[in-house]
Order: structure tokens, then sequence, then C-alpha cells
């Protein structure tokens, strides 16, 4: 080869090097901005999702007219102490809380010492293969709260409580429950139409807000009840603390 | 014998190919992190509100928008484009989870830390594995590591588009 040839395919090597640098350079910006581009986009989608959920469940909100506390919970009893029980019906370690503090707390009650706030949350219902069991016992004991039988469908829920991560109970099972503790067809009614679903949802909500984020969260006169490192609390544990709230 | 140019070559030669595993690695951490998540944002959203570091109102519009970055982040990865700007941003989010996870830890708090779950509630008796969280994430952050490095890889729309492939 001569010089001069040398020296020309020198100069177009040098040129297509500069080329394929060009392009990488162009590449990497174009794909930046579409990366950051999709991302923001990705983020907006998520706002948008959750901003549409919280007014379709607004909208579809109907709140149980016995329902105290901010409308998020049902009372039994009337005495001085105010004790809250967040619990899920889907959540196994509330039904071991009621099995072995509960007969305690309904003596109190009928002693008039206590006034229990049940508040009915759903935050288990990835727990029920897609058919959201908390959400759905949990609308049904508000309807049985309005037909003035809340208690007694709570505590049959816990009797009849399903595994965790099975379907949960079917709609139609649920009011049979219900039948079996006296509910008519308005109870019926309202767990088939899922009357009370969103109120749920806010309920939950509420528990959440209040920087709570586990169930039972039990709660006497404003004051979370825990066993040592923040365990279920035991009956003498929760004892304890109404007798002292009770001064 | 090998010369130390024969395996300087050969290491060139493979780390596309380790690139290609580490980038698809991470792709599929994030698909599966908000796969789990987005079918049930509120509760996602509850498990952003358990570390307790923003009000509830916040934290909502944080575990809601959260997944929906993620699927876009490790879509983004599958299909390799702009990969060394995504394992960046991969890794930030990376570096955020693991300061999220020691703040709960240093605090005390005991909650799920919802990497791969809704996270949020945590049963009695179960103790949070902090540790091991933040060891898996640290796993994950020498993945985005090697695609930030090296981010020529096999199978990427970069390759593609620049005209390697």
């Amino acid at each position: 080869m001569s010089k001069g040839a040398r020296d020309r395919a020198n100069a177009r090597r040098v040129v297509e090097q500069q080329k394929a640098a060009e392009r990488r350079r162009r590449v990497t910006i174009w794909t930046s901005v579409a990366v950051v581009a999709v991302l923001v986009i990705a983020g907006l989608v998520g706002w948008a999702t959750l901003s549409g959920q919280e007014k379709t469940d607004a909208g579809k909100l109907t709140t149980p007219s016995v329902a105290v506390d901010d409308s998020t919970a049902f009372s039994v009893g009337s005495g001085p102490v105010v004790v809250d029980l967040y619990e899920d019906f889907m959540c196994p370690i509330c039904h071991q809380f009621e099995n072995t503090t509960g007969p305690t707390i309904k003596q109190m009650v009928s002693q008039n010492k206590v006034t229990v706030r049940y508040h009915p949350v759903s935050i288990l219902d990835r727990a029920s293969n897609g058919t959201e069991y908390s959400t759905r016992s949990a609308g049904a004991a508000a309807a049985a709260a309005v037909d003035g039988k809340f208690l007694q469908y709570h505590d049959v829920l816990y009797a009849n409580q399903p595994e965790e991560n099975s379907d949960g109970l079917s709609n139609a099972k649920l009011i049979e429950l219900g039948k079996s503790v006296g509910l008519s067809d308005s109870f019926a009614t309202a767990v088939n139409d899922k009357t009370y679903d969103a109120w749920v949802a806010k309920v939950t909500d509420t528990f959440s807000s209040r920087g709570y984020n586990g169930t039972p969260t039990i709660v006497v006169a404003g004051k979370q009840v825990q066993g040592p490192n923040q365990t279920l609390p035991t009956t003498q544990d929760f004892t304890q603390a109404v007798t002292q709230a009770a001064g | 014998m090998e010369t130390r140019q024969q395996s300087t070559a050969r290491m060139t030669a493979a780390w596309p190919w380790i690139s290609t595993v580490a980038r698809l690695g991470l792709a599929a951490v994030f698909l599966v992190a908000g796969g789990l998540k987005i079918t049930d944002l509120s509760a996602s959203g509850r498990a952003v509100n358990a570390y307790r570091l923003m009000d509830f109102e916040t934290a909502k519009v944080v575990g809601a928008v959260q997944p929906f970055l993620e699927i876009a982040l490790g879509l983004l990865l599958l299909i390799g484009l702009a990969v060394r700007l995504s394992a960046i941003i991969g890794a930030i989010l990376l570096v955020i989870f693991i300061a999220g996870i020691a703040s709960a830890w240093a605090r005390g708090l005991q909650i799920d830390c919802g990497c791969f779950s809704k996270g949020g509630d945590l049963a009695a008796g179960r103790t949070a594995q902090y540790g091991l969280e933040i060891l898996r994430d640290v796993g994950f952050l020498v993945l985005a590591g090697i695609v930030m490095a090296k981010p020529r890889s096999r199978f990427s729309l970069d390759g593609l588009l620049m005209g390697e492939q």
C-alpha cells in the first residue's frame, strides 16, 4: 500500500469512529430521556390509580348508622374506661386474643367497667386468594351491627374463622352464620350488595393514620397495650391496664 | 499457558454476558417486587406508613407510586434501554430501601419490611429479619453495580440502537 492509500484508509477509519461515537452519544441521550419519561409516567399512573380508587370508595361509602368514634367502630358496654380493639377477622392472633382475653373483656363490660369499641379492619385481604375475606367479613359485621347483633356475629365469625391463605368463608356462609345468630334478610342483602365494604376501607385507613399497623391492636384509654417486646398482651397485662386507667 | 493478553481478551468477551445476567436479574427483582404490591395499593401505602417516616397521606401516595415505578424500571431493564441510567436509578431506590429498613431497625420498630410483600403488620411472636433483608438488598445493589460499571450487555435495545448487535 502506498503512503497516500494508507493515509486515506486511516482518515476513513477515524471518520467512522467519530460517526459511531456520535451515534452512541445520540442514542444515550434519547434513551435516557425515554427512561426518565417512562418512569415519570409510571409514577403519575400510580398516583392517578390511587386517587381513582379513593374517589370510587368515597362514592360507594355507606356508613353504618350505629358506628361511633368518627364512625369507625361499634361500641359495646357503657363503662368509664374506653377500650379500642382493632381486629381483622382473618387474623389468627386476634382469634387467640379473643379466646384468652375475650371472656375477661365481656365480664368487664357486664360489670360496667369498660366501653369496648370494635374496629373491624381489613389488613389481611391478601391472605384469602383474592376473595378479600377480611373486607367481606368486616362488611358483614357492620351489617350485623346495624341490625343490632354486632357482638354475636363477631363471636360466631371467630368461632368459624377460616385458615389464613384459604379462600375464606363464602358470602353464602357469612349469611348462614348471620341467620344462626338471628339476623335476617336485610343483613343478607347488605352482605351480597357489599354495602359496607367501602366503609371497611375507611376504618382501615383510620387505623393506619393513627399509627397502628398490626392486628390485634389493643388500646386502653388511648394507650396501646402490649406484652414484652411488642408481643400480644396477656389477660393480666390487659386487666392491669384497665385497672390503671380506672384510677 | 494462557498469556495475560488472552485472559484479558477472554474477560472482555465475558463481560457482556455477566452484565446480561445481572441486568435481567435486577429486572426480575423489580418486576416481582412491584408485581406483588400493585394488586393492593392501599396495603402498599400502609406498608410505607408502618415505617413512620412520613404522614399517612404522603405514605399512601408513595405506596401507590412505588409499585408502578418498580414495574416500569423492571421492564426498562428487561428490554435494556439506557441501561446504565436505569441501573443507577435502581441503585438509588435500593439505597433508599436499605436506609428505610436500617432506620426501622434502629428505632426498634417491629414491622415487615414490605420488600417482597405488602408488609406493614408483623404478627405477634415473629421478629423482623432486618439484617437478612438488608443483606439481600445489598446483593441486589451488587447486581446494579455490575450493570452500572459494564452497561454493555447482550439482547439489549441499547445495543440494537447503537448498531452493536
